[in-house]
């Protein structure tokens, strides 16, 4: 099934992947084609709710209608008298559950845990679930359930009057300087608010599951992200243990940050499965998925930028606030950028978060950064019109050579790389710097410019690695591929430390029956598995050849050699002396069925109960500044829009973007993410945003054709140029963040090009027809 | 034919007849992922809004969300499953989707290369705007449209020589 | 959804028959049908497809203009040779609608059945209010979420655009509708909301629609179909024109113009008005732009529909003034 390329051309490898020249594609650092890909374009790969089972049923949910209240009644009879019906589950006649450890392994207060509501928090909640036969069964005799509620008077969203200042966050405050007082007195003042609607994370497979049971252990197949930590809900919800419940996700149609947790969906799923004694299959429709569970909240920040007449910057201070649900708690760090990009001598940022009637927001790529960057680098580009300075000269005048928070060096920063290498690849010095200044027929042409990060989040990882008697080798993760491409790297990894073709490593991921792994997300999981599996395979590739060397049995018994080579599957003496059998011939002589090594990257101390908190909590995560290091990603977008002056439309024509990941572990996949992440952005920029009906609290465009995400045809060819140089500081095998890196920054600089084509600001994401028509 | 209750339909998919036992309302799409396992047709949507499902009727590219199972009786279907030759060798679509990169997680990559090889029978593929065009009902949310035209030039410009 | 039963009709009387019983639906293409079905929308007793007819879908072009068989498929007729030389507009409409897959699937018969996207009329679960499909329960879009309404021919009754693309430029060729022995023009053929929302169409119980014609002119020879949207493909219109001209013989002086709007009206608009005052006036940029504002006489707006007044006369605008480049 793998698909092999063999080598790359010495012209392809660019920095940060290949500083040696050539690399093997099946090397670390090689352009391997996705080994997933054959089973990904045939069809034939199975994604979670897809399993067929025996005696298989169908779960619907019913959600409120209203956005606060409480369900007064629920009528379900219609339904219950519906054809295939096999239950109908209700707060009333649920089986009581557990609250569950959170994510960051806050001790769960010892309070029944719901998933079906009876005081409604937002419209959209899950009151109620059909199981039936069929899907069509369910479909129908959901629409049947009739409920009846006390409705109360819903704060709404961020502007509403009831909603106010909201809760200070204290821990997002960052202080140094006299901010406010040097804002005041600086030659040059540009304050202004900058706002971005509900986003979601939409991805292509709506979420949901199969649960089974069996006697007290649950199978659950679910698209996730985390494959520990989500088994850790499931077992404590229905208090069984840990190792009780399986959790399957080979494949994940997309997350975003989405498929993290378990939800409410899952545990009705789940329990329903266990009143009936049958598989539940429970599939989220679209449509619900935007309020099953959370999307990036709404968002305000207030930027203030104190500079000289040269456009240096003396403060920063920054006020930000986002919109959290009425009994849950999510922050949207909005200082994460404006604190680190440039340097100044005082700064200021503060949060608060709001309580309005919607379901508790969550993780949608680069959460925190996303935002934070629309807010500080539009600021800083209209900084540069202010003082009249070209608006990348304005960034390189501002540049931090330190962390300017952490006051600690950077690990690596390739940020005057990326500038450079994006605005001579782009053609930035052709730019014509007036508004209003470039067009072709009726669209005004802009060009613009911003700079995103990420920070490095780093974990710890384990990972099995079998040299199998056939002479392959296998590797076994809980770890996942959501298309980040894990298996292909992980395969590159083992295949190279071992010294077998990467088609001769079989990958097997997404299974909690595995070596544990943390959780996808917040571009840490390349890192952590590389550097898990590297071990692993190390410690693999010891053994085979402590066995060649010492087991009487060897046909290098004779050598005494100190050590052996392996490449390409066969075993030789470094020098060339002596003989060569392939791994399958060793093994078989010295009589044995497999090598096994468990690598962690565990400190070695670790206990049974540090290992089960790291792989199931982020309570063990390592901050990014810890040590002597301040470790982030970079990257610098360039792009071109055109605007018609008539009907406001905006198409991006041109996109280059220079990245810091580090070393890439498989520049292919890796471009690929980033173009992802840039891509998501153009339609951040433009099109996406969940309106809400101010009446009644709720999305009205909750489905595909009005929550708009962008088409083939929005995208123009995008190029991306690695910056990277290998951070050793970051990771085992030296690359940073991927995933979240690419759309950080593209929004803003959208919204630059936007002004630098006609003049107008817009500070309120999307950039739709009507704000600059 | 006028029940409402479960009625049997046959089906001719990538040239064998499966026959199944289903309701009127039963979708195409349902029919092929719950009652015959032909889960490679992705469901995204099932409003026709996202492209996930795109089958081959006759030839032509469909949405099968939109589709009733009974309405497809006695025409023929191609699924993901059929493209590949029997041997297994990838069509020339697929293959240029490996080369390209052109798909992340998977999940719309079925529905982007049966609309991409209907693309190309078209005779809408003769330039990169021409494929964004034509291939804009089938979203992807990793990203990949860039990757997506070039295999589909690849393929295109393969089908031609 | 709720059960249904499904018929295959044999023939167009066998389709005229079980369309005419209670609660019968026609399936064409099903990309409306299925869907609001599966939105709780539609709910019919049976479902009459009338796909599998032989006969219904050919294109015949001849001198006195285009005959389309009412099954002929969205994506046949946009690339039709005889559509995309004798009504660019038509042709350029229907590419523009919808995506690939869909317009393989979509008639035109029932490309003219295609309902309102409201948002509210879409989601009756949530909002059960709805004109159009509760009469007399009132409207949820007033004073709601209005970014895609309309702003020209709504009523108290109810603010839904009127979706589609082809009826667009239909409606300004004077296109006519086949229902049998019966043809209506496609203007006639859509009402206004009026009182009584929840009537779309002049068609009555049992009718089939077999075929719509379009006058062959000058005009629909020199058209084109403008659509405006915030996403490049696959959205409904922010606004559209199809605009039709024919020149006196220096070229420049209009001897016909025919305009119409989509996305901005509760039905295909046919702006009339702009059409007068451009007549007999030689194309120049600052007299199409004023005479193109005629389009949205007496607009209402609904606050977050605003934008729609000010956009759809500059896309007639362009239009116009792309079929003068082309002289």
């Amino acid at each position: 099934m793998t698909v092999h390329e063999f080598r790359t051309r010495p012209g392809d490898a660019k920095r940060g992947d290949a500083s040696d020249g050539a690399v093997l594609a099946d090397q670390v650092g090689g352009r391997l084609s996705r080994v997933d890909g054959p089973a990904k374009i045939t069809g034939a790969a199975k994604y979670a709710v897809e399993q067929r089972l025996e005696g298989l049923t169908h779960a619907v949910l019913v959600e409120s209608t209203i956005a606060a209240g409480r369900v007064r009644s629920i009528d379900t009879a219609a339904a219950e008298a519906s054809a295939g019906v096999l239950l109908v589950l209700t707060p009333d006649n649920i089986l009581p559950l557990r609250t569950a450890t959170d994510w960051l392994g806050t001790p769960p207060p010892d309070v029944a845990y719901c998933p079906l509501a009876r005081d409604i928090t937002f419209s959209g909640q899950h009151v109620a679930a059909v199981v039936a036969e069929s899907f069509e069964q369910a479909v129908a005799a959901a629409a049947l359930v009739k409920i009846a509620y006390d409705e109360a008077l819903a704060i709404v969203d961020l502007s509403d009057p009831k909603a106010g200042d909201g809760i200070p966050v204290d821990a997002m405050t960052k202080e140094w300087g006299e901010a406010e007082t040097a804002f005041a007195s600086a030659p040059v003042r540009i304050c202004n608010a900058y706002n971005t609607p509900r986003e979601y994370q939409a991805p292509m497979e709506p979420h949901g599951l199969i649960a089974k049971w069996q006697g007290d252990q649950l199978t659950v197949w679910e698209p996730s992200q985390w494959v520990d930590g989500m088994a850790r809900t499931y077992a404590e919800w229905f208090g069984v243990p840990f190792e009780n419940v399986r959790l399957v996700s080979p494949y994940i149609g997309g997350g975003f940050g989405s498929k993290a947790f378990a939800y409410g969906y899952g545990a009705v799923a789940a329990v329903a499965a266990k009143m009936l004694g049958r598989p539940v299959k429970l599939a989220v429709t679209r449509p619900q998925t935007f309020t099953a569970y959370g999307g990036r909240a709404a968002t305000r920040q207030t930027v203030a930028l104190g500079a000289d007449r040269d456009g240096k910057i003396q403060s920063i201070v920054h006020r930000g606030v986002n919109e959290t649900s009425v009994d849950g708690m999510w922050v949207e760090p909005l200082g994460s950028v404006t604190s680190v990009m440039y340097a100044t001598p005082n700064f200021s940022s503060r949060q608060n978060v709001v309580r309005v009637n919607t379901v508790v927001p969550g993780a949608l790529r680069a959460p925190g950064e996303n935002p934070s960057a629309f807010g500080i680098e539009s600021a800083i580009d209209e900084l540069a019109y202010e003082v009249g300075i070209d608006p990348l000269e304005i960034r390189l005048r501002n540049y931090a050579e330190q962390d300017p928070h952490a006051k600690k060096p950077w690990s690596t920063r390739q940020l005057r790389e990326a500038f450079a290498a994006g605005a001579e690849a782009f053609g930035w010095s052709k730019r014509s710097p007036e508004p209003r200044s470039m067009r072709d027929g009726n669209q005004l042409i802009g060009w613009g410019v911003a700079a995103g990060t990420y920070p490095v989040r780093r974990a710890y990882g384990e990972a099995v690695v079998r040299i199998l008697a056939g002479g392959s080798v296998e590797v076994e993760s809980s770890s996942i591929d959501m298309g980040q491409g894990t298996y292909t790297i992980l395969a590159q990894t083992a295949a190279e430390v071992v010294g077998v073709p990467a088609e001769n490593v079989v990958i097997k991921l997404g299974d909690s029956r595995y070596a544990r792994a943390g959780v996808t997300g917040g571009s840490r999981l390349a890192g952590v598995m590389t550097g898990a599996v590297h071990k692993a395979a190390s410690a693999a590739l010891d053994q085979l050849i402590g066995l060649a060397i010492s087991d009487p049995a060897s046909p290098f018994h004779a050598l005494q050699a100190n050590t052996l080579v392996v490449a390409d599957g066969r075993i030789a003496s470094p020098r060339g002396n002596g003989p060569e059998v392939s791994i399958a011939e060793l093994l078989r002589s010295v009589g044995r069925e497999h090598i096994e090594a468990k690598g962690d990257t565990m400190p070695a101390n670790s206990t049974v109960e540090d290992r089960y908190k790291n792989y199931t909590t982020i309570a063990m995560a390592l901050p990014h500044t810890e040590g002597d290091y301040s470790r982030y990603s970079w990257c610098a977008h360039f792009i071109e829009v055109r605007v018609d002056e008539d009907f406001g439309t905006v198409r991006v024509s041109r996109v280059v973007s220079a990245l810091d990941s580090g070393r890439l572990y498989n520049p292919k996949l890796a471009e690929s993410q980033w173009k992802g992440g840039i891509i998501m952005g153009i339609g951040q920029a433009l099109l996406e945003e969940g309106i809400v009906d101010r009446r009644y609290g709720r999305i009205v465009n909750n489905n595909l054709a009005d929550y708009l995400i962008a088409t083939n045809a929005d995208i123009p060819d995008i190029e991306v140029i690695s910056v990277g140089i290998p951070d050793p500081h970051s990771s085992v095998l030296g690359g940073k963040g991927v995933g979240e890196l690419g759309i950080v920054g593209v929004a803003p600089a959208i919204a630059n090009a936007v002004f630098h084509a006609t003049g107008k600001r817009v500070r309120d994401l999307p950039i739709t027809l009507e704000k600059l028509i | 034919m006028t029940s409402k209750t479960p009625t049997p339909i046959q089906l001719q998919i990538n040239g064998h007849r499966h026959e199944l036992e289903a309701e009127p309302r039963v979708t195409l799409l349902d029919a092929l992922r719950d009652h015959l396992g032909l889960t490679g047709t992705k469901k995204g949507c099932d409003q026709g809004q996202c492209g996930a499902c795109t089958v081959h009727i006759d030839g032509q590219r469909v949405l099968a969300c939109l589709t009733l199972a009974a309405q497809a009786e006695g025409r023929a279907i191609t699924t993901i499953e059929g493209l590949a030759g029997e041997d297994g060798a990838l069509h020339a679509v697929q293959a240029a989707f490996l080369e390209q990169d052109a798909f992340q997680c998977g999940y719309c990559t079925p529905g982007q290369i049966m609309s991409a090889v209907a693309c190309i029978r078209e005779g809408h593929a003769g330039s990169d705007e021409e494929i964004r065009e034509y291939m804009a009902g089938n979203l992807c949310r990793c990203g990949a449209y860039p990757h997506i035209v070039a295999a589909v030039r690849q393929a295109a410009v393969e089908a031609t020589s | 959804m709720r059960d249904f039963s499904y018929l295959r009709a044999g023939s167009v009387d066998a389709a005229r028959e079980a369309a005419a019983l209670p609660g019968a639906m026609l399936l064409a293409g099903g990309t409306t049908l299925v869907d609001l079905a599966k939105c709780g929308v539609a709910e019919p007793e049976t479902v009459v497809d009338i796909t599998h007819l032989t006969g219904l879908d050919t294109i015949v072009i001849d001198d006195r203009g285009a005959t389309i068989g009412a099954l002929a498929r969205m994506s046949t007729v946009a690339d039709h040779a005889g559509i995309k030389s004798g009504f660019p507009a038509v042709s350029e409409a229907l590419w523009q609608a919808a995506s690939a897959q869909l317009r393989n699937m979509a008639t035109i018969g029932g490309n003219l059945m295609q309902r309102t996207r409201c948002p509210y009329f879409r989601d009756p679960s949530n909002f059960p209010v709805c004109n159009k499909r509760s009469p007399g329960s009132g409207c949820s879009a007033i004073g709601g979420v209005t970014r895609s309404h309309a702003v020209l021919g709504t009523s108290e009754a109810c603010i839904a655009t009127y979706p589609g693309d082809l009826a667009v430029a239909l409606v300004a060729f004077d296109a006519k509708v086949h229902l049998g022995d019966r043809q209506a023009a496609v203007d006639d053929f859509f009402l206004l909301p009026g009182a009584t929302p929840e009537r779309e169409h002049a068609i009555q119980p049992g009718e089939v629609i077999t075929a719509i014609s379009i006058p062959g002119t000058p005009a629909a020879r020199r058209s084109t179909y403008l659509k405006v949207r915030d996403r490049q493909s696959y959205e409904f219109a922010a606004a559209s024109a199809a605009v039709g001209v024919e020149f006196e013989a220096d070229g420049r002086t209009i001897r016909d113009l025919r305009v119409a709007l989509g996305g901005v009206a509760t039905k295909p608009w046919r702006a009339r008005a702009v059409e007068e005052a451009l007549k007999g006036k030689v194309l120049e940029p600052e007299v199409v732009r004023q005479a193109s504002l005629l389009a949205v006489e007496g607009a209402v707006d609904h606050g977050a529909n605003h934008y729609k007044i000010q956009l759809a006369p500059r896309v007639v605008a362009r239009a116009i003034l792309k079929m003068g480049e082309t002289a």
